[in-house]
């Protein structure tokens, strides 16, 4: 079947439509967190901040950084564990017996890659290797940086909090150490991995028609890796 | 080195500056003025106004008279500022005798907390401090 011509708008409406619901929650979550802050400011007879200073504040920059380590964190977790894990039945799993990164003919690299294989692809070597694994690789370190930041802007809001409290700032070091690090970090990662298990074991016996997310809703429970 | 990484390079050297001449300048007001609320010589009038809201009507309500009347029986040993931590809207300053936590408000930073004394893991043990 030949691909319909669609304009750039239509296809890539999956990535415009996610980037721009990505943007309104993060304003539907400036303006909440603003007013959220503000009201215990009134409560402890401390004045008010502006949606500016909210934004550039700790406590933002830990709430939106702690978030975004925990769904960078269950991608790079998904995208290597589904290399060698299967769920049998799941839409979401490779069929099993095909654990493993797979030979070249079945991945279409070096001499297996076509004229439309990208160029990293066919040229073997470091290349083709880190091309190979650049999904997962980007995925791992978005985690890191995102979780670095997560820690950096959660030490700044916890100081803040420990001297509003009348106690002494920690250092970066000493904050890794806080169970207000940990538990943040912890409560996060949790919803992942609840998320991406509950998707796999639920992609086996429901079905969504229409969406890649599921297999045809006439495939049988026990079938593994189609999608419809 | 090309032009646009010279660019990006003078770039962030230009907001670490600006970033470092910010926190410097907030830690030398911060220090600034938990040194005249400290100051021996500084008149009552001018230390109650140095006092965050909160503080000044807790100060107030607890000793159920005006803040110039009260504020002269707090010891307040001062001295040099030793260190300062500015982390947001809050500052601690550590005197030769004393620690004073502030707050940021419209009006400059004010003083939430004089007189205090450590107690490990607790908070701080202040004999002025806001609610």
């Amino acid at each position: 079947m030949t691909a319909p011509r669609y304009g750039s708008i239509r296809a890539n409406a999956l990535s415009l439509a996610f980037g721009g619901l990505f943007l309104v929650t993060l304003v539907g979550q400036a303006i909440a967190g603003t007013a959220d802050h503000n009201a215990r400011q009134v409560a402890n007879g401390l004045p008010t901040v502006s949606l500016l200073d909210y934004v550039t504040s700790s406590s933002f920059g830990v709430d939106v950084m702690e978030n975004w380590q925990s769904e960078y964190l269950q991608f790079f977790l998904y995208v290597f564990a589904t290399v060698w894990l299967v769920q049998r039945g799941s839409s979401e799993s490779k069929e099993p017996g095909k654990e493993g990164t797979e030979s070249d003919r079945e991945q279409q690299v070096g001499p297996h890659a076509d004229g439309e294989s990208p160029t990293w692809a066919r040229t073997g070597g470091w290349r083709t290797a880190l091309f190979s694994r650049s999904l997962g690789l980007l995925m791992g370190v978005l985690f890191l940086l995102t979780w670095a930041a997560s820690s950096v802007a959660g030490w700044a809001a916890y100081n803040s909090e420990q001297l509003g409290q009348r106690q002494d700032p920690v250092s970066w070091v000493g904050y890794l150490g806080e169970a207000d690090f940990w538990n943040r970090s912890f409560q996060n990662w949790q919803s992942e991995m609840l998320a991406v298990g509950s998707m796999a074991i639920f992609a086996v016996y429901l079905r969504q028609r229409g969406s890649p997310e599921s297999k045809p809703v006439g495939a049988a429970h026990a079938d593994t890796g189609q999608t419809g | 080195m090309s032009t646009p990484t010279t660019l990006r390079l003078a770039a962030a050297v230009l907001a670490t500056a600006a970033l470092s001449g910010c926190a410097g300048s907030q830690e030398d007001d911060v220090g600034r003025v938990a040194g005249a609320f400290e100051d021996p010589a500084a008149a009552p009038a001018d230390r109650c106004a140095l006092l965050a809201p909160s503080t000044l009507e807790t100060l107030e309500s607890d000793e159920s008279a005006p803040c110039v009347d009260v504020i002269g029986q707090v010891p307040l040993p001062g001295g040099a500022v030793a260190a300062v931590e500015v982390w947001g809207g809050d500052a601690q300053v550590r005197l030769g005798g004393d620690t004073v936590f502030l707050t940021e408000t419209p009006t400059g930073w004010r003083v939430t907390a004089a007189a205090c004394e450590p107690r490990g893991e607790l908070p701080y043990d202040c004999q002025v401090e806001g609610p």
